[in-house]
């Protein structure tokens, strides 16, 4: 008898309602675990909540210098905010640039194993490293500058998009691949008129997403020399001039949600192209 | 055979201008192209730096090699600051993630009290997706010192915003035949969240959580470099006194951390995902 209602549950149901003792104590493991999760990582933390309290009215007390924004420097802060927006644009095509020969390289169903090995490890690799990593190292050993902070943020577009490019490849259905394959083309032409018009429409979304993150990069990267509004607002908070920081915070505010909004509509535009073509 | 088929037809084809998408692509090409070389001007970007100072990186990489691995067992502290790494970004997660949920019943139009409500509160999402990290950070480092805590809580700050937005998507996008059908049997709003929506919406908490983890654990190593403590401070250190080794050593234990970790929080999110559903 239970071994028929069992058949008569949809499976998809069945894997739902686990047995009545499973089903309390799942949940009281998963909240146990949690606790002693959060609560050690509290103490390594120290965090403590007089402390927190504390913070809180100081916190709002450090809110006060900030305020009201000194709007007389905004005009001086234009120029840099220009910059953040230079180094973001001139780096990511060269960061999809770059992303697209390691997408290539690490996609199963195109590139020979002692290919992919290594590009896979690069591609992992530089997912794994904050890129403001990336940018110690290079202004290290280049000095402070644009052109530091252009190649990280390239180098830093390999992780994402490299890796949703060789995902997306490895996604095309092995018959379109077959199919250009069967009428003699080389591997460049499979590439050229299989891979490339399968993948473009989402890979071009997220070059264009990318941007959106890079803009807010270069303002982090600035603040660590490679110059734009980052580098203002940072060398504003050193000097104690929190007004003027507060209006470099506006401005990058402004240059975010502007990206953000642009973003949003090319990348919807793009989409909605691959769909139509 | 088949192959010469497709020759013969292919050669037989009368000369065509280039179609207009053809052109519309290489339009956008050479506007590309144009505006790349303005923008590299206007910033004196100089890409033949690469080449010209390549001698740079590879002294560099020079000092840097061999990393000074035995830091793993002469440097016990090291691990307290891997411990702490890890915990920022748990607690940066965790109580982001708990905040933005409550947040988020305010900015759904479908649990919002008021239609304005949910403009105010999706505004305020927005602004704090738009401020940078390190810009909280500096803030709170004013406000409650140097260290870890200033760093959990300018994660916990940092994930309100992506959480928010994510969890007021998703509860906008619940299926409202259950919270009419609890509706109708005279359940209160609390009752409705509880029963109707929450478990329509908790695989995809769950899952944001996991992948908001692994973004903040690389936030939490960034925001060490500006004095949140944990491993990212190290680095900072080791940069500052130009110990390059030890820097190679301290970037190879974070790319084991971050490669470890997310295959652990991979792990995690299969096996508490499997059993609600196939996300």
């Amino acid at each position: 008898m239970p071994r028929i209602s069992r058949v008569m549950t949809p499976p998809h149901l069945a894997s739902r309602r686990p047995s009545g003792l499973r089903r309390l104590v799942r949940p009281a493991l998963i909240a146990g675990a949690l606790a002693v999760l959060v609560a050690w990582s509290a103490d390594q933390c120290k965090v403590s909540l007089a402390e927190l309290a504390q913070g809180a009215v100081r916190g709002v007390e450090v809110l006060g210098f900030f305020f009201p924004p000194d709007w007389s420097a905004m005009s001086e802060l234009l120029g840099p905010a220009l910059i953040t927006v230079l180094l973001a644009a001139v780096a990511t095509p060269l960061g999809v640039a770059l992303s697209l020969l390691f997408g290539l390289a690490a996609a199963r169903n195109l590139a020979p194993a002692w290919l992919r090995t290594p590009a896979r490890m690069l591609i992992g690799l530089e997912r794994a490293l904050p890129e403001i990593i990336i940018l110690l190292l290079l202004v290290a050993a280049l000095g402070v500058g644009p052109f530091p902070g252009v190649i990280a943020l390239a180098i830093g577009s390999i992780g994402m998009l490299g890796k949703l490019l060789a995902d997306a490849i490895e996604e095309i259905d092995a018959r379109v691949l077959e199919s250009v394959e069967t009428v003699g083309a080389t591997r460049w032409q499979v590439i050229r008129h299989a891979v490339i018009p399968e993948v473009l429409p989402s890979f071009l979304a997220n070059a264009i997403f990318r941007f959106e993150v890079n803009i807010r990069a270069s303002v982090l990267l600035g603040a660590v020399g490679a110059g734009g509004i980052g580098f203002e607002l940072s060398k504003a908070m050193s000097l104690l001039e929190y007004e003027r920081a507060m209006m470099a915070v506006l401005v990058t505010l402004a240059l975010v949600f502007g990206a953000e909004r642009i973003s949003d509509a090319l990348r919807r535009r793009v989409l909605d192209g691959g769909k139509l073509q | 055979m088949s192959t010469a088929a497709v020759a013969t037809s292919a050669s037989s084809l009368p000369y065509t201008p280039p179609s207009r998408l053809f052109r519309r692509r290489m339009g956008i090409f050479a506007a590309l192209a144009l505006f790349l070389a303005v923008a590299g001007a206007a910033l004196k970007f100089e890409p033949w730096l690469l080449i010209t100072d390549f001698h740079y990186l590879v002294r560099l990489a020079g000092e840097m090699l061999p990393p000074r691995i035995e830091l793993l067992w002469t440097k016990p502290s090291l691990y307290s600051s891997v411990a702490e790494t890890i915990a920022m970004a748990v607690l940066g997660t965790l109580a982001g993630a708990s905040i933005a949920f409550g947040l988020a019943l305010f900015a759904a139009g479908n649990t919002t009290p008021h239609p304005f409500v949910r403009t105010f509160v999706r505004f305020g999402f927005g602004a704090e997706r738009a401020t940078p990290n390190f810009v909280v950070l500096l803030v709170l480092l004013i406000a409650v010192g140097f260290g870890p805590f200033a760093g959990v809580l300018a994660l916990t700050i940092g994930s309100i915003g992506m959480f928010g937005k994510l969890f007021a998507d998703a509860i906008e996008q619940v299926d409202p035949a259950p919270i009419e059908a609890i509706n109708t049997v005279g359940a209160t709003r609390w009752q409705v969240i509880r029963y109707a929506i929450l478990p329509q919406v908790l695989p995809s908490v769950v899952a944001n959580g996991f992948y908001a983890f692994d973004v903040n654990l690389r936030a939490a190593i960034a925001l060490g470099v500006y004095g949140g403590g944990g491993l990212g401070f190290e680095l900072q250190l080791a940069m500052k006194v130009l110990r390059y080794q030890d820097v190679l050593a301290l970037i190879l234990l974070i790319v084991v951390l971050v490669t470890l970790m997310e295959r652990v929080s991979d792990f995690l999110r299969r096996r508490i995902l499997g059993s609600t559903a196939a996300l």
